[in-house]
């Protein structure tokens, strides 16, 4: 299969990539006006702790050797320690993965159930009722801001209806899914909005398409037509717009994780620009970049999977 | 194909008449929230920042039409005068990545070679980052505020319309006007301004009003956050944050600001669609 | 005996926000069991639609079918039994089979599709019956077909492909539409070929839709001419072909450019003074893919290309798509990079002072295009394109730049209110004499023109090439015309280059190449032109199915 080769190829091209992600990083922290080795040890720091610092990362050397350091430390797994946590950034980081991950593979599988059937009902309809009401509620959809959709699904589900948890992250996993409903939904409806006109989109084009032309021609019912050939040839630009918008959805749980206090990756970094804990601002927004570098090639591989006229 | 041709020059009315509907539907929302956001001092019922100790948390009435707030605020007052700041955010927030945007990616498709090369490889970095995480962190530097939002904006917010007008030039550069351009001898200054950019806009026309959307989201996030626009300025993303702690007792005051971001989005996106449809961009 | 297909008083109208017109009016049309039927129009005829509209697949939900009966072996056939007819009794193949093969399904899966529905087979027994219809239309490697897409074959195979899906399920009748506009034309004649044979072998009826009256005059029994949504005439071939009766008929064979008039016949040109254009082995390579961690790939477009062309000459440069006729043309206006090699016009020499002398082809050399709406800017009036090229050109005062615009929308005998139109507003024929009188604007020497009537239609073709003779026979002009079309290359051009694969094949005056080609290729390309002519048959490209098998 050598149309897969790239999957040992492609990350040899990650590396400039990566290299910018670094250089970013790393220059964000050192704009910080004020004495370096303060902004990563907070302002309480003890003379010794400033020295020992002043040496581990060599801020009296000149900038690229900074810099040298800086990736010195990062290959070691070494991103610095939480003024406000106290611990290891790495470490802290590791803690609060689960939840972010769970959101955003909860926000992308419950947007493509809500997307596929309604673009589907809206594309073979079109022009009809069903077709309108979908193309209104999804261009409106896109402009709902999460932290307000967030804050009317609470109000609905956890206050009037109170089927649900108004915030926070449980300790079991039924806990914590039931936890993480809302603030998935929040997500996913968001997504499903932008996911539904590009599909319908696609399906409208697929269904007067050439393809379609041509099943019909060869008497296969509509059916058919639709679900074997329409819907896989509308479903590979899908993947690629979920790919470029997985940096948008990134952001989204930044603020869904502050509206529902879910303990993941976004709400420590919005703490931690609130407590100036630099050290973990800069760790988490590194994750962050690499994770969406991951996850764009996760959906290069579906990409090839799906299309096999595509060559990487 | 024989119909489609005979098709293609009968006037379509209809879909004409349809996408001057969503145009006129689009426009007109905007045009009302640039009035309202004009018209603020005389229109709107009180002083959006005046405590009324005496009247807080009142659900809507006749004399409160969207209620108060806990300081006794006046909703619907609040609302109007959160428009004058979110409009500019949309504005401003388009209008500078738009003008760095459109000159990187000319630039960029029509030279090519290494200034393409280095413009492609700034732009996979920034869009590395989750645009969000990479605002915070810019405003993690330059301290919380409407001032530093509009920078953030200025430096993360080109790449995508760099990328847009790098990959139309690129197509357009191609087409047979632009070689018969270029066969005929006319100056490089004349070929992109005169015969690639303006077809290159059409495109980017449409997005920016896609992008407004975002950016409105965007910025009333951000203040939600409380790093952004700062209280008591009266702005929507500020009042949902305001009101999340009343959320129990005062349902109205979170869900009137939303629906004023949701609309003027609704009137950004309407506008847009039927832009994309009169200009025959697909997105 | 009655007629297997019968239509009867045909009417279809398009209807859209009170607008109306009718697109197809009373339309009868026999089709015989085991005979090909001919439908020639040129685009808006609505033979497309007539197919369409027998099987009921109207391409837009504007139209309706308002009168008129289809009959299927005397059996009135309605709508509601059209899904259970179609691919079953009537099968269906189009022009451009890229766009019409499932790219995201199998070769293999689309045929089998058709099995397991229409003949309930099960999926072993369907593939087996699908590698052996792949077989019968040629494919070489059945069983890998069977697992192979779309694109990863050539356009030819992928008409054969798109014919073993349209003939699965044993159809009787096949609707072919246009299915070799999009070839090259020795494929072109292997598919008219094989369609001839699976008549012959399978005792299928084809109705044949066609622009070319060449592919009719080689293939058909029997001919209808449509035009506007009405059967101008029909009739035998042979009958039809030796006298029609109709005007339009008799214009459509007019404008054949198989037909050779008296006095066509271009005189060869003295070449007594310097050449216009002197090419001395001139490569042109691309790079293909390649790069990071993969050796850097190469494609050569022209691989040592040399050529003089003198001045008033007409010299017509032909070759199948991926010859490098095109490129050629680029590189000697300094379009395209040259790899190396020499190109020289008028004595200034490209590859050596590049600056001056792109200076002097400005001036002196013009461009035409294939696409007449792509060549000129969507965004400018024909007038304001004009206006940019006299001005740029410097050569016209401000004050007669007007005047000099209607003279041109003379020459290429538009009239000059076209000067306010942009091009979405023109037809392409309309556009074409804009993108000449572009071309004349330079007041050039010689103008190269690249495939420029490969999208007309052919009585507009007919107008293009009749003004360009008139061009040349008024100003004296060099012409450089390139088209894959030997036929409109034969009527025009003195001189003729064959090229093939980024060489020269063979050279030299119109009447010998045409009358005795020296070179296999160029007799292959020469025979595989269907001529007007019944009697001067298809003869190009290779017979196909002598890898038959048994079925």
């Amino acid at each position: 299969m050598h149309r897969y080769r790239f999957i040992l190829f492609r990350p040899l091209q990650f590396i400039p990539v990566l290299f910018g992600i670094s250089i970013i990083t790393f220059v964000l922290v050192r704009l910080i006006p004020g004495d370096p080795a303060r902004i990563l040890l907070g302002t309480r720091a003890t003379p010794t702790a400033i020295a020992k610092i002043r040496a581990q990362y060599g801020l009296d050397d000149p900038m690229w050797m900074q810099y040298l350091y800086f990736l010195k430390n990062l290959a070691a797994g070494e991103m610095g320690k939480s003024t406000l946590y106290k611990i290891d950034v790495l470490r802290l980081i590791a803690t609060r993965i689960e939840p972010t991950l769970a959101l955003v593979v909860m926000g992308v599988v419950l947007a493509l159930l809500i997307a596929v059937p309604f673009a589907a009902l809206s594309a073979r309809r079109q022009g009809g009722l069903a077709d309108h009401g979908v193309r209104l509620v999804s261009t409106a959809g896109i402009g709902f801001p999460s932290f307000w959709l967030g804050a009317m699904l609470i109000l609905l589900f956890s206050i009037r209806l109170d089927w649900l948890p108004v915030s926070g992250y449980g300790e079991t996993p039924v806990d914590k899914l039931q936890h993480l409903i809302l603030p998935g939904l929040t997500i996913a409806l968001s997504l499903s909005a932008v996911l539904t006109r590009s599909l319908r989109a696609g399906m409208i084009a697929g269904l007067s398409s050439d393809v379609a032309t041509a099943a019909r021609a060869r008497g296969m019912p509509e059916n058919t037509v639709f679900w074997r050939h329409v819907v896989p040839n509308a479903l590979v630009p899908t993947v690629n717009l979920l790919a470029v918008n997985i940096g948008w959805l990134i952001g989204g749980t930044v603020v869904v994780e502050s509206v529902f206090a879910v303990p993941g990756l976004g709400q420590l970094m919005v703490r931690g620009i609130f407590s100036r804990d630099y050290m973990v601002v800069q760790g988490v927004a590194l994750t962050f970049a690499v994770a969406t570098v991951l996850i764009n090639f996760a959906a290069d591989i579906i990409t090839v999977a799906l299309d096999p006229r595509i060559k990487l | 194909m024989t119909a489609p041709a005979l098709s293609r020059r009968a006037p379509r009315w209809r879909a004409f008449l349809r996408r001057r509907t969503m145009l006129v539907a689009g426009l007109a929302i905007l045009a009302s929230f640039v009035l309202l956001a004009l018209l603020a001092p005389w229109v709107a019922p009180s002083d959006p920042i005046f405590q009324d100790t005496t009247a807080k948390l009142l659900p809507p009435s006749l004399a409160h039409p969207m209620g108060t707030d806990n300081f006794g605020r006046d909703v619907l007052a609040r609302v109007i005068w959160g428009a004058r700041i979110d409009l500019q955010i949309a504005v401003i927030g388009v209008v500078f990545p738009f003008l760095i945007g459109t000159g990187v990616g000319t630039v960029a498709g029509f030279f090519g070679g290494w200034v393409d090369a280095l413009f492609m490889r700034i732009i996979d970095v920034v869009l590395a980052f989750p645009f969000l995480v990479l605002m915070l962190s810019i405003i993690t530097i330059l301290g919380p505020g409407l001032g530093s939002f509009y920078i953030a904006m200025a430096l993360v917010g080109w790449v995508s319309y760099a990328r847009l007008i790098r990959a139309q030039i690129l197509v357009l550069k191609t087409q047979d006007f632009a070689v018969a351009a270029q066969s005929l001898g006319f100056s490089r200054a004349r070929i992109m301004f005169r015969h690639l950019l303006p077809n290159a806009l059409a495109g980017s026309l449409v997005f920016v009003m896609s992008d407004a959307v975002l950016v409105l989201l965007n910025g009333a996030a951000i203040s939600y956050l409380g790093l952004g626009v700062q209280p008591p300025l009266a702005e929507w993303g500020v009042m949902v944050a305001e009101a999340q702690g009343f959320i129990t007792q005062a349902w109205w005051i979170t869900l009137f600001p939303g629906l004023a971001i949701v609309t003027l989005a609704f009137g950004f996106s309407l506008t847009g669609d039927a832009l994309a449809d009169l200009l025959g961009v697909h997105e | 005996m009655s007629a297997q297909l019968e239509i009867r008083g045909l009417s279809v109208v398009y209807r859209d926000a009170g607008e109306e017109r009718e697109l197809l009016q009373d339309i009868s049309l026999d089709l015989q069991r085991g005979e090909i039927l001919g439908l020639v129009g040129e685009s808006g005829s609505g033979k497309s639609l007539l197919c369409r509209t027998v099987i009921g697949l109207m391409p837009s939900r504007s139209l309706t079918m308002t009168a008129g009966t289809v009959t299927l072996d005397g059996v009135a056939i309605h709508d509601t039994d059209m899904a259970g007819l179609r691919g079953r009794r009537i099968g269906m193949i189009f022009q451009n089979p890229t766009s019409h093969l499932d790219p995201v399904m199998t070769i293999g899966k689309q045929i089998a599709e058709g099995l397991r529905h229409h003949k309930r087979l099960s999926a072993v027994a369907a593939k087996a019956e699908a590698i052996g219809l792949l077989r019968q239309v040629g494919f070489p490697d059945p069983g890998r077909a069977y697992g192979s897409y779309a694109h990863e074959f050539s356009g030819g195979m992928r008409q054969r492909a798109m014919i073993a899906v349209a003939l699965a399920c044993d159809p009787e009748i096949l609707i072919a539409d246009e299915p070799t506009t999009a070839l090259d034309v020795t494929i072109q004649a292997q598919i008219l070929r094989l369609l001839i044979e699976l008549r012959d072998r399978r005792g299928l009826s084809i109705i044949l839709i066609t622009h070319d009256l060449g592919v009719v005059a080689q293939s058909c029994d029997r001919i209808a001419v449509m035009r506007a949504g009405r059967i101008v005439e029909e009739g035998e071939k042979r009958a039809l072909l030796a006298d029609p009766r109709h005007p339009y008929t008799r214009q459509l064979i007019d404008s054949h450019p198989t037909m050779t008039h008296a006095g066509d016949e271009p005189a060869p040109h003295p070449h007594d003074r310097k050449p216009i254009f002197e090419i001395d082995d001139l490569r042109v390579h691309f790079p293909a893919g390649g790069g990071f961690l993969t050796p850097k790939r190469e494609f050569q477009a022209l691989k040592g290309v040399s050529l003089r062309v003198w001045p008033g000459e007409t010299v017509g440069i032909v070759g199948e798509s991926g010859s490098g006729k095109s490129t050629l043309a680029r590189a000697i206006l300094g379009l395209t990079r040259i790899t190396s090699g020499q190109v020289s016009f008028e004595g200034h020499v490209l590859t050596r002072d590049p600056k001056a002398t792109l200076k002097h082809l400005h001036h002196g050399a013009a461009m035409v295009f294939q696409d007449p709406f792509n060549a000129l800017n969507p965004r400018l009036t024909i007038g304001e394109t004009l206006a940019e090229v006299l001005r740029t050109q410097g050569e016209t005062p401000a004050a007669e730049i007007e005047t000099r615009i209607g003279e041109l929308l003379d020459m290429v005998g538009l009239e000059r209110s076209y000067a306010t139109r942009r091009p979405r507003s023109m037809s392409g024929g309309q556009c074409q004499r804009a993108g000449i009188a572009r071309a004349l604007a330079v007041n050039p020497r010689v103008i190269i023109a690249d495939e420029c009537v490969a999208a007309l239609d052919v009585t507009i073709q007919a107008q293009i090439v009749a003004l360009f003779r008139d061009l040349i026979a008024r100003t004296g002009l060099t012409l450089i015309f390139i088209a894959h079309d030997l036929a409109i290359v034969r009527t025009l051009c003195e001189r003729v280059v064959v090229m093939h694969h980024g060489a020269i094949v063979e050279e030299g005056p119109s009447a010998r190449i045409f009358a005795r080609p020296e070179q296999a290729y160029t007799a292959a390309l020469i025979a595989a032109v269907p001529d007007i002519d019944p009697d001067r048959p298809l003869n190009g490209g290779q017979t196909t199915l002598q890898q038959e098998s048994a079925t």
